[in-house]
Formats: C-alpha cells, sequence, structure tokens
C-alpha cells in the first residue's frame, strides 16, 4: 500500500553521508532543512536515538521572542524571529505562530531598572520592545493581580509585541516534512553510541544501527551534548538539568498574551486549544530523568497563584521535564570543536525552541562553509578561554 | 518537624486495601489508610450511607479490624515520590503522608470501547449504572439493554431489574460456555461458578432476553439513547429499543501510581496492562508492593485475598502458605475468565469515520485513521502525538485501551504492552487544583 501524503519517509541508514546530524529535534531538524534548502547539501542523515522531536521539542512552552540583552545575542534571536514570521508560509504547514506579544514582569526596582534598560537596549538594536508600567501592564492583562500586597508586587513590565507562541508539533513537521521532500534521510530508533576519529578528523559515527561514514558531524541533541560529546573526547562546559512544565485542562479564552516572571520563576501561556501551559524554572542539581523534582513546581505554583489568583482552581492535567544544557554564561555554544569536521550547536538552555530557525539556519551555513557563520562567531567554543562571554542570565525567565 | 513515617500506606480502600489494611494493622504495624471514597468499600461494596451492601459479613468483619489504623477518605493520591526514608504521597485537600511501604489497590476502570453512538445521553458504564444503584438507588433509566461481555454483566442487570427497570436484552459477546473453556481454571474457584448461576437464575425469573455471541454494533437515537442494534453469531440483526445503554467490556486497571513508582508491567490475557508481582505481592519496585485488579482483573474475593497476602508479606509473617494457594488458585480462575471474554476482535470495524473515539478532545476515528494512513503514524504513541487522543480531562484512562487497540488495527497488529504503555503513565496520577499544587 502506498500512501503519497505521508509527512516524511522512514528510510534505513546509508553506509554514508556528507553529513550526520546527531539529534532529530528542532534543531537538528532546522538544520537539514536548511543545509538542503539554503546550500544543496542533500546527502544529510538525522540520527535521533527516540522519535522525531520526542525531547525538548515535546516539552517546551512554546515561548518565541528575541528581546535579549547583549548585541550578539539579539542579532541571532531577532534573525530567528524574522525567519518566524514566514516560515508558515515557507513550510506550506501552519505552525499557529501567533504573535500576541510577551509581557516580562518586573518585580522589584532592579528589575524595573533592568527592564528599562533591556527595552532601550532591544529598540537599539532594532527589536521592539516597550516599557509598561503597572496600570498599563493591567490594562494589558486584566487577570494578573498587580495589587501591591503580594509577595511578588507587578511594579512594570517589558513588553515585545511581535513575540508569542507557536504549535511545537507541527513546527517540527513542518521542518521534517520539507526536509524530507528535499533528500534528507530521517532515521529514527538510531542512537550513536561512538565516533571514530582518525588523524584528530572525525570519519564516521558508530550506531545502534551500525557505523555510518560521515563527512561532516553535527551535534544537535541538546541536553545530550556533553554525554556524546565526551565520546569524542571533548568536554564541553555544559550542565544538563531537568526543566519542567505542565498542562491544564482545557479554559474558555482568558489569557490572550505571554507572560513571564523571572523572579518567580514562571511563564504562562493559554495554547490555541485552550489549555493553560505553564513552565517552572530548572532542578538546581544535574540529571537526565525526564521529569523533575516537585518541589520546585510547588514553590513556584505558590508565587504563581499569587500573580494569577483567578487560576487557582484550574486542574492541572500533566507535567513533564526536558534536559535542557547550560553554559556558564547561558549562551548556546555554535561552531566547530577541537575535532576536525565534527561541529557543535548546544548550550541553549531554557530558550533553544525560539531560536530554531535562526539556529538552523546560522548552523547549516557553519557546517556548509567550514567556519563559524558570522552571526554565530560569538558563540564558539573558545570563548570560555578568551573570557569574551555573553552573559544572559537575565534574558531568561528561569534562574540558572 | 516532620512527623515518623508511617509502616505502610495502603492506597485504596477496596477489597484488595480493606483486607491489607486489617492485615498490616494486626501484625502490629502503624497504618495509613487512603482512599477516593467518602465510605470505604470500593466498587464491590459501594453502598448508600448507612446502608448494606452485598456478601455485608465480610466487609464488617474486616471494618473491626481497622480500629488502630489511620483512615483518611475522600482524598486522591496524586504523587508519589520515594527518598531515603521511604514514600511521601501527596493528597487532594490534605497534608502529604510519608510511609515506609505501599501497598497499592487502585482498583480499576471499566473498560470502554467507542461504538457510534456510545456517546449519547443514555449510554453509561456499567460499572457507572452499577455504582449508581449501590450508593444513591438511582436507576437511570426505564428500559435497559446491557452489553458488552464478562460476567459483570450478570449482577448489573439483576440490580437494575430489582430496580424496577425493564431490562429488554443482556448481550453477550461470548459463548457463556466458554468461561469453562480452561476447566483447570474455572474449578479452581468453584464459588465464583456458583454464583454466575444464582444470577442466571434470577434473570430467568424476571424473563430477561439473555443473548451470547451477541455483540452490541451501534446505539442510535435522536439527541439521546433510543435503540440498540445486536448482532448475533450467525450475522442476523435486532434492534431493540431502549433508552439506558449499559456497556460493560470488563475492566481496565489503574496503574497510574504503580508506573509512577517504577513497577513493571505486562499485558494480561484480556488485552490490558498490569501490574507485574511475584506470588508475595511484590511489585518489581522496591517497598511497593500491589494488590487487586492492578495486577490483573479477578473480582472480590482474589483481590482480598492478594491484599492480605500483600500485608503479610510485608510485616514477615511465616503464615502465608494458605494464602499464597488461594491466590494461586484465583488466578488460575481470573486467568480462565479473561480468556474466555476477550473483547470482540472485530470492533474496530463497527466504527465510522465520525464515531468519537477521545471525548476529551472531541477526536474521531477519521483523525485517528488520517494519523495512520495520511501521516505515517506506526503505533499509539505516534497517533497520539498527530491526533491527541488521551492528551485531555482523563489522560486516556477512557480511550487508552481503544486507541491503543484502533492503532494497531490500522497497522495490521494487535496492541502490544508498549502501545498501551503510551498511555498508562500519567503525571499527576489525576487533575490536581493549582491551588492544592502550589506550595501554601
Amino acid at each position: 500500500m502506498r500512501h503519497p501524503d505521508f509527512l516524511w519517509r522512514n528510510p534505513s541508514p546509508k553506509s554514508a553521508y556528507d553529513v550526520v546530524i546527531v539529534g532529530g529535534g528542532g534543531h537538528g531538524l532546522a538544520t537539514a532543512y536548511y543545509l538542503a534548502r539554503n546550500h544543496g547539501i542533500t546527502n544529510v542523515a538525522i540520527l535521533e536515538k527516540g522519535w522525531l522531536a520526542g525531547g525538548n521539542m515535546a516539552r517546551n512552552t512554546t515561548i518565541i521572542r528575541s528581546n535579549y540583552l547583549w548585541d550578539e545575542s539579539a542579532a541571532i534571536y531577532e534573525h530567528s524571529l524574522k525567519l518566524w514570521e514566514g516560515l508558515s508560509a515557507e513550510l506550506d504547514y501552519d505552525l499557529m505562530f501567533s504573535q500576541r506579544g510577551v509581557l516580562n514582569l518586573a518585580h522589584n526596582l532592579p528589575d524595573v531598572r533592568e527592564g528599562r534598560r533591556r527595552a532601550s537596549a532591544n529598540q537599539q538594536n532594532g527589536i521592539d520592545a516597550e516599557w509598561l508600567d503597572a496600570d498599563e501592564v493591567k490594562k494589558f492583562c486584566p487577570i494578573l493581580n498587580t495589587s501591591p500586597h503580594v509577595r511578588y508586587p507587578v511594579l512594570g513590565a517589558t513588553l515585545q509585541r511581535r513575540a508569542g507562541i507557536a504549535k511545537h508539533d507541527h513546527v517540527a513537521w513542518g521542518y521534517a516534512r520539507a526536509a524530507d521532500a528535499l533528500g534528507v534521510d530521517l532515521i529514527q530508533g538510531c542512537e550513536v553510541t561512538g565516533f571514530e576519529i582518525d588523524g584528530g578528523r572525525v570519519t564516521a559515527v558508530r550506531t545502534s544501527q551500525g557505523r555510518i561514514a560521515a563527512g561532516t558531524v553535527a551535534l544537535a541533541a541538546a541536553g545530550h551534548t556533553s554525554v556524546l560529546a565526551d565520546k569524542a573526547g571533548i568536554r564541553l562546559p555544559l550542565q544538563s538539568h531537568p526543566l519542567q512544565a505542565l498542562v491544564s485542562e482545557l479554559l474558555d479564552p482568558v489569557l490572550d498574551c505571554v507572560v513571564m516572571s523571572g523572579a518567580v520563576h514562571v511563564y504562562v501561556s493559554q495554547a490555541h486549544k485552550g489549555e493553560l501551559v505553564m513552565g517552572a524554572g530548572i532542578d538546581a542539581y544535574n540529571s537526565y530523568g525526564q521529569r523533575g523534582s516537585f518541589n520546585v513546581i510547588e514553590r513556584q505554583m505558590g508565587a504563581a497563584l499569587e500573580l494569577f489568583p483567578i487560576f487557582s482552581r484550574v486542574r492541572v492535567v500533566r507535567t513533564w521535564a526536558g534536559i535542557v544544557d547550560v553554559a556558564p554564561d547561558a549562551s548556546p555554544i555554535i561552531g566547530p570543536t577541537p575535532v576536525e569536521g565534527l561541529y557543535i550547536n548546544a548550550g541553549w538552555g531554557t530558550g533553544g525552541f525560539k531560536a530554531t530557525p535562526g539556529s538552523g539556519w546560522v548552523y547549516a551555513d557553519t557546517i556548509a562553509n567550514q567556519r563559524a557563520h558570522p552571526l554565530a562567531e560569538p558563540f564558539s567554543l573558545d570563548r570560555f578561554t578568551t573570557g569574551a562571554l555573553i552573559d544572559e542570565h537575565g534574558a531568561a525567565a528561569v534562574a540558572h | 518537624m516532620t512527623p515518623e513515617p508511617h509502616d505502610v500506606a495502603v492506597v485504596g480502600a477496596g477489597p484488595a486495601g480493606l483486607g491489607a489494611a486489617a492485615e498490616a494493622a494486626g501484625a502490629g504495624l502503624d497504618v495509613v489508610l487512603i482512599d477516593a471514597g467518602q465510605r470505604p468499600g470500593g466498587q464491590y461494596w459501594r453502598h448508600a450511607e448507612g446502608g448494606r451492601g452485598q456478601h455485608w459479613k465480610a466487609y464488617e468483619g474486616l471494618s473491626r479490624r481497622l480500629g488502630q489504623v489511620r483512615r483518611i477518605p475522600g482524598t486522591q493520591v496524586w504523587l508519589i515520590t520515594r527518598d531515603q526514608e521511604g514514600f511521601t504521597l501527596r493528597l487532594t485537600g490534605h497534608d502529604p503522608v510519608t510511609a515506609r511501604a505501599v501497598i497499592l489497590c487502585p482498583g480499576g476502570y471499566d473498560r470502554q470501547l467507542p461504538i457510534p453512538g456510545w456517546d449519547l445521553p443514555g449510554v453509561m458504564a456499567a460499572g457507572g449504572v452499577q455504582a449508581l444503584l449501590k450508593e444513591h438507588g438511582t436507576a437511570p433509566g426505564r428500559r435497559a439493554v446491557v452489553a458488552g461481555t464478562g460476567p459483570f454483566l450478570l449482577p448489573v442487570a439483576v440490580a437494575l431489574a430489582r430496580a424496577g427497570v425493564a431490562v429488554a436484552a443482556v448481550a453477550e459477546a461470548n459463548p457463556v460456555t466458554g468461561w469453562l473453556r480452561d476447566p483447570f481454571g474455572a474449578l479452581a474457584a468453584p464459588s465464583k461458578s456458583v454464583e454466575a448461576v444464582r444470577y442466571a437464575a434470577a434473570m430467568t425469573a424476571r424473563r430477561v432476553l439473555y443473548r451470547t455471541r451477541t455483540v452490541i454494533t451501534e446505539i442510535v437515537g435522536d439527541g439521546r439513547a433510543e435503540a440498540v442494534r445486536l448482532r448475533r453469531a450467525d450475522g442476523t440483526q435486532e434492534e431493540i429499543a431502549a433508552d439506558l445503554v449499559a456497556l460493560g467490556w470488563g475492566f481496565t486497571p489503574s496503574l497510574e501510581l504503580p508506573i509512577m513508582l517504577g513497577a513493571e508491567t505486562r499485558l494480561d490475557e484480556d488485552g490490558s496492562l498490569v501490574a507485574v508481582v511475584d506470588g508475595s505481592q511484590r511489585s518489581t519496585a522496591d517497598g511497593v508492593y500491589i494488590a487487586g485488579e492492578a495486577t490483573g482483573v479477578g473480582g472480590a474475593a482474589l483481590a482480598l485475598a492478594e491484599g492480605r497476602l500483600a500485608a503479610l508479606t510485608l510485616a514477615g509473617s511465616g503464615k502465608t502458605a494458605r494464602l499464597r494457594r488461594a491466590v494461586r488458585r484465583g488466578r488460575r480462575f481470573a486467568a480462565a475468565m479473561r480468556r474466555a471474554c476477550p473483547v470482540p476482535a472485530e470492533w474496530t470495524a463497527w466504527l465510522t469515520e465520525s464515531t468519537v473515539v477521545c471525548r476529551c478532545e472531541e477526536v474521531p476515528y477519521g483523525e485517528l485513521r488520517r494519523a495512520c494512513h495520511d501521516l505515517g503514524a506506526d503505533d499509539a504513541r505516534a497517533v497520539k502525538m498527530l491526533a491527541r487522543p488521551g492528551m485531555g480531562w482523563c489522560q486516556g484512562r477512557m480511550c487508552g485501551f481503544a486507541t491503543a487497540a484502533i492503532a494497531a488495527r490500522l497497522n495490521g497488529r494487535v496492541a502490544t504492552a508498549d502501545d498501551l504503555r503510551a498511555f498508562a503513565a500519567r503525571v499527576p496520577a489525576f487533575p490536581v487544583a493549582l491551588e492544592d499544587l502550589a506550595e501554601n
């Protein structure tokens, strides 16, 4: 029986590829797509140990924004946001990208100063950003409790109106279908168990489905990157932590923007179908378990309910965790490694989903041209020896 | 200061849980018994306030032995975590409880098969009908058809008839002689067979039409159930008017807590996922004992014996040989019963494109078919991602078995344990209000 409308084929791996991408999440899929579309490199395989987009791609809270502080971060995230704005049309797949605006709340005077500074820096980088005072916040999001008599009073917020959410599954399937149509082999259930390195150059990967020779190997494995890199003899400055999220029962439309709070460590949006999607903070300890500690959620939901007392009786139907990899400066690492032909794209921490198109774009360019894309240059691995860190701890709504 | 952990927390106060709590308390253990119901007894001994249920002496006997047991009724355990001390159980509307060991007796749900019209008002799970009758004395209709498979159809039909409902027909999908197909198994629990004969006699006395090898393929009606379509093994069909349809396709164990604690599961004879236990009710997770329907659906007597055995094993009692034999015998009979009452293999053929499979997310069969045929889903997990069955309020409790079966059938095979596991793991175990979840 033939099914012409399959999203993608399910091929067995060939014995060799020009490029092998390790990890079939959003970044791996986007990288493969742009390798084929922008650079004409189609002899490419994505090796995924589980199923496509079953890791952090299926576990994130789908927030998309570009209001990062430093020029380097702003440039790459804004590149990503601009790609998001045309992506549904390009992939011919409704990604349900909804630019509904993202609020980042300020709860104390340092938050206020930081928010104003950030909005100003964003504006100078050509990124839309506004500062709202408490009254304006209340107008923009009426169900927020802006009373001064709470543990985390709302003193104001930054607002990026072009920011929003998208449907994560559709993003993965859109990229997967497009990459597949361009000839990329998407191989599921294929775990990379080691690398063959000859004279300082990677020549092949060993996998649960056998040896696969590769001209270039590109890691895109998020929280499992440091474990993989270790197999190639590379020690990375990455820490992997569980990051938790939860989803509620379906509600009528009640929240038409995204609300984030760094102090409370919580971010909330209402997905298209009506469920609340709430993200919590990362667990302090390192772990590869896709389930975090419950005390983290308990503490953060306690604070979140002060902001949204209207949600106190909303019922949570599911919680889960993804494994996020965090670098010391909370910025990603993109580019070559000490092993020739082996590239890395990791360290996106809690913010990888929003970067999916931009990350895929610059990573593909880096792989195709065997040098860092200009937007990726500042995010090289050697910044941890030169000291040119890009500290974005404040940009994430999650303490690292 | 954190209070000292209990020796054991028993979750569920049905026959298995009551047996476990009574026996553990009798062995001198410090026991906490937690149950979703306001009154202990579970589904089997469900009763009205101040009323009496079936086999009441046994229930009273157990109740008398709960004197030293700390009882927490009317709450659900939505999370159990493990640490060096043992287990912490988080409860709805109640402070957490700690214990060094747990005996999980969570029971099961009515297994649901989506058939055309099953979402019409007037169509209920057989267990739901039974619960209304037992606890509230309410008959939710005037003229009923009881359909599905398994011995549970009989007490429901008899209870409806006793409540004054005209039972137009009982449609049993399998041949009744099949119950005795495995003579060694069936003989292992002769009292069960006697019970069945007694129900059959009660139905005969009330002239209830009892059809075997007869399946219910559709429920029809304009805005509510008005009639059912039955098909007999020889292909003949008939339509019978009814305003109440009680559907029973056996039971599916409630495995949220066992899976949460890492207990292994397996596929049972009736196609359900069940928890793996040894001959002494130990699960594969350290300190976690499981008893009752969660280890394989086998009825109240077996559940009670399993609960008692779990407690005695935990207490380190040397006097369990007899009980272990009884459990072994009961399990043999239950296995024979499960083999004799399979869900009809062809049931997915009755579905139409618009038959709703997942009621929470309103996913019709056509969406599942498209996920498999058009988008390439080849297992239940992929179907869940592509079409969203099991992603709503009930998290697949109602539609998980059906979706797994449909996904497998659309790919030309039968459902595996992995298909079922895609719907069985749930954290939290039950929907929990944010205010319950939030730290105060």
